[in-house]
């Protein structure tokens, strides 16, 4: 019988590849910033930069990109991430056997 | 060596009895509920396939439940005691420490999610190894992936098992049935040369604790770790969630709050001794210690005892006793107006009463006078003059002054990076370094955003997880219930914390009993005492939640990798039942036995556990899941280099005279970073060099018959 690729293993793949351009465009961004804007040199002034009256480094690196994030994360669970037919649970009530079997045999 | 006089002596335990006895009932009702859910999970077991259902809930689990039971699994016992207690020692460097947990969701349980269930669906697999097995028709590979979980998962075990007894301690620890209950304990194994050095109390909660979770997980298996990890899961939202009002009243904003941080310089640590005038005349513990005393200068200085110091009756004197000195003038100003007021509150009378018992006041009278003139220019809030019967009872020989290894004598460290670092975490093998680079300089903030959301992906104990939900639409819903789930946990965390540090100064030495300690605090800020048995009730639930999902993990690793499928394959169902009940008893046993006399550095041990599974995990995962290439050298040898890799690094840090759990760092990266770069390197080299995998494999776990 002919075979085609396993649409599961398809769009699974596509989707860990935009969830890693996620994760790295967090970083790229989080990292960096924090690092530019709340990071000082020993002995170095401190100059207090609030914003919503925490620092703005937390503020701008690391609490608006957390919520951009959530709600890009959540996009991607609505619109992005494919609902796949995964192998029906029915079929596994006899798994533990099947496979028994088949590592004895 | 500096002698200062002090007088006037604090014992009360963090929990005022009214929590304590709230704490009782929580625990109480606690218990019950989770035995409730045992049975009824109990009752599911029968009339399906014994292990499938046993470990892993017949891949069944709707959207709430996966949702829950794989967010409160992630967020362990570390979320609500080491994590705090980071915060509180490092302040708002701990946003970007924790930041990408903002893409933890979606990158834990989408990365391998949908595929890592179907290939489980495909293979009839139950466990990870069994996974790995399976899909390279490889036993060895199996046997190998179920040593090192096993290896990994009961060191940590043991740390989590501590967790949770400390926690319950600190919990009960004011209730009248607990001190008699500890009391009889104490007595029961006084004399036992292996219970030497243990304390009563944390035995009594390590046995409770213990025995709960090890019986409701052995009982009702997966669905039981499940249902329970949904009620604990939402146990801790609730906390977090009446905590983040409560702190922000309580500091005045977060201006003032964030303000006040901005000038705090980090304290000093002081060790030495205690003497007592008279011999205490029973056994008196000491906690929650304030000295005070104003100099020549007119300068206030104010001293917090750390951790609490157990005295036999008759003692005269406690040696290696640790102080925390408050250095920032407006922290010790704002303490000692709070040390003043409580002077005046029923609770402070209470206090003076313990005290007077427990150190002998009826002999009073032959106090030396030289020494009260010395008190009468040191302060503490209990003075002589105002409570006749508190009088100066002790003389405080500090030995020792330790500054912070960075960040001592400078304001600002603790609203900016790499933030400060005391000097009871150097024993760093690189200490010089460290201190010059601080808590968190630029290459381990790299490393913890891999840490978190990288390695969490090859946690062997979430991947299992991954295994149980019932279809792709409960996956999608469930990384959109947790996304918003941490959310509202982790970042109220470090607001919360941060903000510890003004309403529970001189914590340092003892920041791990900060969660608690800050529960009772906001709640009697608001009258509420009895509220902190619900708070902190959060990271109990956070424990255990977590301890019951590693119990199972290895006793399916012993029962179903190691024993039915490779000594006794045709083992019948009852004798797997009974063999799989027997193994999670013994291994939560053993677990149990350790952690009486656990090893040190706790938190250290489970980092070390999280970066080792992620090395050796993730990158043999990702190709099997991924690469059609992938065969069971590649993977096989990926998984060896990271643990190897990872385990150098630590190894490194021994043989240069360091801890074990402080690994050296390379490039300025910890070992996650190192490990997993080894692993993808070795899975990208050793496969192309090794046989192709057979087409038959290929074939099943990346085709699908054509339809046309």
């Amino acid at each position: 019988m002919k075979s085609t690729e396993d649409p599961v293993y398809r769009h699974s793949k596509r989707e860990a590849i935009a969830i890693l351009l996620l994760w790295g465009a967090s970083f790229l961004w989080t990292v960096p910033y924090c690092y530019e804007y709340g990071y000082r040199t020993a002995g170095e002034e401190l100059e207090l930069d609030l914003f919503w009256g925490l620092p703005s480094w937390v503020v701008w690196g690391v609490a608006v990109p957390w919520v951009v994030c959530g709600l890009v994360a959540i996009g991607m669970c609505a619109f992005y991430i494919q609902d796949d037919d995964l192998e029906p649970a029915e079929s596994l009530s006899s798994e533990v056997n099947s496979s028994e079997s088949s590592n004895s045999s | 060596m500096k002698d200062v006089g002090m007088g006037g002596v604090s014992v009360s335990g963090i929990l005022a009895v009214t929590a304590s006895n709230a704490a009782i009932w929580t625990f109480g009702i606690y218990t019950i509920a989770v035995f409730v859910i045992a049975a009824f999970a109990n009752r599911l077991l029968q009339g399906k396939s014994f292990l499938s259902e046993y470990f892993l809930g017949s891949r069944g689990l709707g959207m709430w439940a996966f949702a829950l039971t794989f967010a409160a699994t992630s967020a362990s016992g570390g979320s609500f005691t080491g994590f705090p207690a980071k915060i509180y020692t490092h302040g708002w460097i701990l946003a970007l420490w924790i930041s990408s947990y903002m893409v933890y969701p979606i990158c834990t349980m989408g990365l391998l999610g949908k595929r890592v269930n179907q290939v489980a669906r495909k293979s009839g697999s139950i466990t990870i190894p069994d996974v790995l097995r399976d899909r390279f028709e490889s036993p060895a590979f199996g046997i190998v992936a179920m040593l090192l979980i096993v290896f990994f998962l009961s060191f940590n075990l043991i740390a989590q098992f501590k967790a949770g007894s400390v926690l319950l301690q600190t919990l009960i620890e004011d209730a009248e049935i607990f001190q008699s209950l500890s009391h009889t304990c104490g007595l029961m194994i006084q004399g036992n040369s292996f219970f030497e050095g243990v304390e009563p109390g944390y035995f009594c909660c390590l046995l409770s604790f213990g025995i709960l979770v090890i019986l409701y997980t052995t009982y009702g298996g997966f669905h039981a770790v499940v249902w329970t990890d949904v009620l604990q899961g939402i146990v801790m939202v609730f906390g977090v969630a009446i905590m983040l009002p409560l702190t922000l009243s309580q500091v005045g904003g977060m201006r003032s709050g964030t303000e006040l941080m901005a000038k705090m310089i980090p304290p000093r640590i002081a060790s030495g001794r205690l003497d007592f005038d008279q011999a205490t005349d029973q056994p008196v513990t000491l906690k929650d210690l304030w000295f005070g005393r104003t100099d020549e200068d007119g300068e206030q200085h104010l001293y917090r005892l750390s951790r609490s110091i157990s005295l036999p009756a008759g003692a005269t004197s406690a040696e290696n006793v640790t102080f925390v000195e408050l250095i920032t003038p407006e922290e010790i100003d704002l303490q000692w107006k709070r040390l003043e007021e409580n002077r005046s509150s029923s609770s402070a009378t209470k206090v003076q009463e313990d005290i007077t018992g427990a150190v002998g006041s009826g002999e009073r009278d032959a106090l030396n006078l030289a020494e009260t003139e010395e008190i009468a220019k040191a302060y503490w809030p209990f003075d002589a003059d105002s409570n006749p019967s508190v009088k100066p009872l002790m003389t405080v020989h500090f030995d020792e002054v330790q500054e912070y290894s960075y960040g001592a004598g400078e304001p600002g460290n603790y609203v900016s990076g790499p933030a400060p670092m005391g000097p009871s975490e150097a024993g760093r093998t690189d200490e010089d370094v460290a201190a010059a680079a601080g808590f968190l300089p630029l290459g381990m903030a790299i490393s913890f955003f891999f840490m978190w959301a990288i390695s969490g992906t090859g946690q062997p104990q979430y991947m299992v997880r991954l295994m149980a939900f019932k279809d792709s639409k409960t996956l999608r819903r469930a990384i959109i219930t947790v996304t918003i789930y941490y959310g509202l946990i982790y970042f109220p965390l470090v607001i919360i914390f941060c903000y510890s540090r003004i309403l529970l100064p001189g914590m340092e030495n003892e920041a791990d009993q900060i969660m608690p300690a800050m529960a009772v605090t906001l709640t009697e800020g608001v009258g509420h005492g009895w509220l902190a048995g619900l708070l902190i009730a959060a990271p109990f639930a956070a424990v255990m939640s977590t301890v019951d999902s590693f119990l199972l993990v290895i006793s399916s690793a012993l029962v179903r990798d190691l024993y039915q499928r490779n000594i006794h394959p045709s083992a019948s169902d009852q004798t797997v039942k009974r063999l799989s009940y027997l193994t999670t008893l013994i291994i939560g046993s053993i677990a149990l036995i350790f952690a009486i006399n656990p090893p040190k550095f706790l938190q250290d041990i489970i980092v070390y556990v999280g970066s080792g599974l992620a090395a050796c995990f993730l990158f043999p995962v990702v190709a099997l899941l991924y690469w059609k290439r992938s065969n069971v050298w590649g993977c096989l040898g990926s998984m060896l280099v990271g643990f190897s890799s990872h385990l150098m690094m630590h190894i490194a840090s021994w043989l240069q005279g360091g801890e074990f759990t402080n690994p050296v760092d390379l490039f300025g990266l910890g070992p996650v970073v190192i490990g997993l770069a080894a692993s993808l390197l070795a899975v990208l080299i050793i496969t192309p060099l090794t046989p192709k995998p057979s087409e038959k494999l290929v074939e099943k776990y990346f085709s699908v018959p054509s339809t046309t």
